[in-house]
């Protein structure tokens, strides 16, 4: 537990509040600029380590900056100060089934797909019983993913994601999705992840599922990390947080 | 050097992206990959009727090849126009297009314009073997001119795929771009000598003499096109079948590969803050 999976080093990151945004060269030109705006620091000198091996929760209230981090840290975003290391391979899942063709057949999504995050074509052929098995969607393999239910739809695109088989592991939100059966299954893929000696990071609204699943958690209040380390220490202090009415 | 080796690392991915276009370009219709001659043919009708038959835009006959058909004429300039054209329109929608998968996972951006280049390159092998096949017909020695037919056409897609590099980062800008995009191509087309010889321009600029009292004329203008060069090359190998000018092959190289330096640049600038832009 003491090496270092992902190191956040004082990251920063500034969005543009847009009072005016001339995305048209008209209206750049008559206004004669292109934009009106001021920085809003979603994120302000965030520092901490995820331990290697850990099931890391990212937990704070909506708007709070927990998905501009997670963006930062599957290299979708980029942060303006600071630095974000990664030791290991990372995949990112912060949402299923973007990037499939819904013209295409589950078949030709799941190397479409795995190719999108990150898979070699044999890795993917290696994989692609697990992925079909554990998607549960033998029987429609080979029919255009249109046509599948929206639960179907997003247990393909979870079972892709999931077998990419990552070192590090980055997951939003996602553990909603499927029926029960489908969740406990998740569950149990990221106990193995954990078992393996994987590093696993989540945010999640349901403090239900992190307590369950993280051993280390961080809190994250209006962009600055209020507290981090140990997952029932800190969800105890988020959770003090709501209940004291005086603060914020 | 170390970006080059990280677009060859996801060749896997813009060989399954091109074949995501290919395959769901024509699923579910009747005549499948058939389409993509359709437009090509029915503007070879429209054009040979107005231009060939009432017009009489007459070129000269291929030297040595000796044919002399307007249609296939018109179809050695047009293909490649319509390539380029299909290229950059559909290369400047596609970061817009992609925002959804550009928001959510981490990959080489450049892969999604490149994808276009490719599976609008497939069309267009396919476009131009049935020319190659209509030219043999029509009694044109081409095939020992094909190595050096796809060796021009490497040259096209490079250049179109720096161009449209470039206009893919604008349009994540500035919207604007693809509705402009399509009055320039308008523009671009009739200012190179697709459907009509460039003979007839050097006529012209001939009888107005230099420009504004200047030693310039008209031609010189015109040859600034990078597109004149390229149609000229193609007409050369395809229709004439004779070795290309050596100037107008340098040309359309330099053409290419200024293109192309210059998009990889601007789009290496900006890839990072296409997540944010979009």
């Amino acid at each position: 537990m003491s090496d270092v999976a992902v190191r956040v080093d004082h990251v920063s990151k500034s969005f543009r509040l847009y009072h005016e945004r001339n995305q048209t060269i008209k209206s750049a030109i008559m206004r004669g600029r292109t934009s009106v705006h001021e920085d809003f620091w979603a994120l302000k000198d965030v520092t901490f380590d995820v331990p290697r091996g850990s099931t890391f929760g990212l937990i704070g209230s909506n708007g709070s900056g927990k998905s501009t981090l997670l963006k930062c840290l599957a290299n979708i975003y980029f942060p303006n100060k600071g630095s974000i290391t990664h030791f290991g391979r990372l995949a990112a899942m912060l949402e299923v089934g973007s990037g499939f063709h819904t013209e295409l057949s589950g078949r030709e999504n799941i190397f479409l797909n795995g190719s999108i995050l990150g898979m070699s074509k044999k890795e993917i052929t290696s994989k692609f019983d697990e992925i079909v098995d554990f998607s549960g969607v033998e029987q429609f393999i080979d029919q255009p993913v249109k046509n599948y239910s929206s639960g179907m739809y997003v247990r393909l695109g979870f079972a892709i994601a999931i077998n990419v088989d990552p070192e590090i592991l980055v997951v939003d939100e996602v553990l909603a999705v499927g029926d029960a059966e489908f969740q406990e299954k998740c569950f149990q893929k990221f106990r193995d992840f954990r078992r393996d000696g994987k590093t696993v990071i989540l945010v999640s609204h349901s403090m239900g599922a992190v307590e369950e699943m993280c051993d280390q958690a961080a809190w994250i209040n209006q962009g600055e990390l209020m507290a981090v380390g140990d997952a029932d220490s800190t969800i105890q202090a988020y959770k003090d947080s709501l209940h004291r009415p005086t603060e914020d | 050097m170390r970006y080059l080796r990280e677009v060859f690392a996801s060749r896997e991915l813009l060989v399954n992206l091109v074949s995501r276009e290919i395959k769901g370009k024509y699923k579910r219709t009747v005549f499948g990959q058939l389409w993509s001659l359709a437009n090509p043919l029915a503007l070879m009708l429209i054009y040979t009727f107005v231009f060939g038959l009432i017009f009489r835009s007459n070129p000269e006959p291929g030297d040595p090849s000796g044919l002399d058909v307007f249609a296939l004429w018109l179809l050695c300039g047009l293909l490649p126009w319509i390539f380029f054209s299909t290229v950059l329109t559909l290369g400047t929608g596609v970061l817009v297009a992609n925002a959804g998968l550009i928001q959510k996972v981490y990959f080489t951006r450049i892969v999604l314009p490149l994808s276009i280049v490719g599976s609008s390159a497939y069309n267009w092998v396919f476009e131009m073997a049935v020319l190659v096949i209509a030219l043999s017909i029509a009694g044109a020695f081409v095939l020992p001119w094909i190595p050096l037919l796809l060796l021009v056409m490497v040259l096209l897609a490079l250049f179109a795929t720096g161009v449209s590099l470039m206009l893919s980062v604008a349009n994540v800008y500035f919207r604007d771009t693809q509705y402009f995009l399509t009055i320039i191509l308008q523009i671009w087309m009739y200012l190179t000598p697709i459907i009509y010889p460039s003979s007839l321009v050097e006529q012209a600029s001939k009888d107005v003499g230099g420009l504004l009292g200047t030693p310039f004329t008209l031609i010189d203008i015109y040859r600034l096109n990078p597109m004149d060069h390229y149609v000229a090359v193609f007409r050369q190998v395809l229709y004439d079948n004779r070795w290309p000018d050596p100037l107008e092959l340098l040309i359309c190289t330099a053409w290419a590969l200024v293109a192309l330096v210059l998009g990889m640049i601007v789009f290496r600038r900006n890839e990072r803050n296409l997540a944010e832009a979009l």
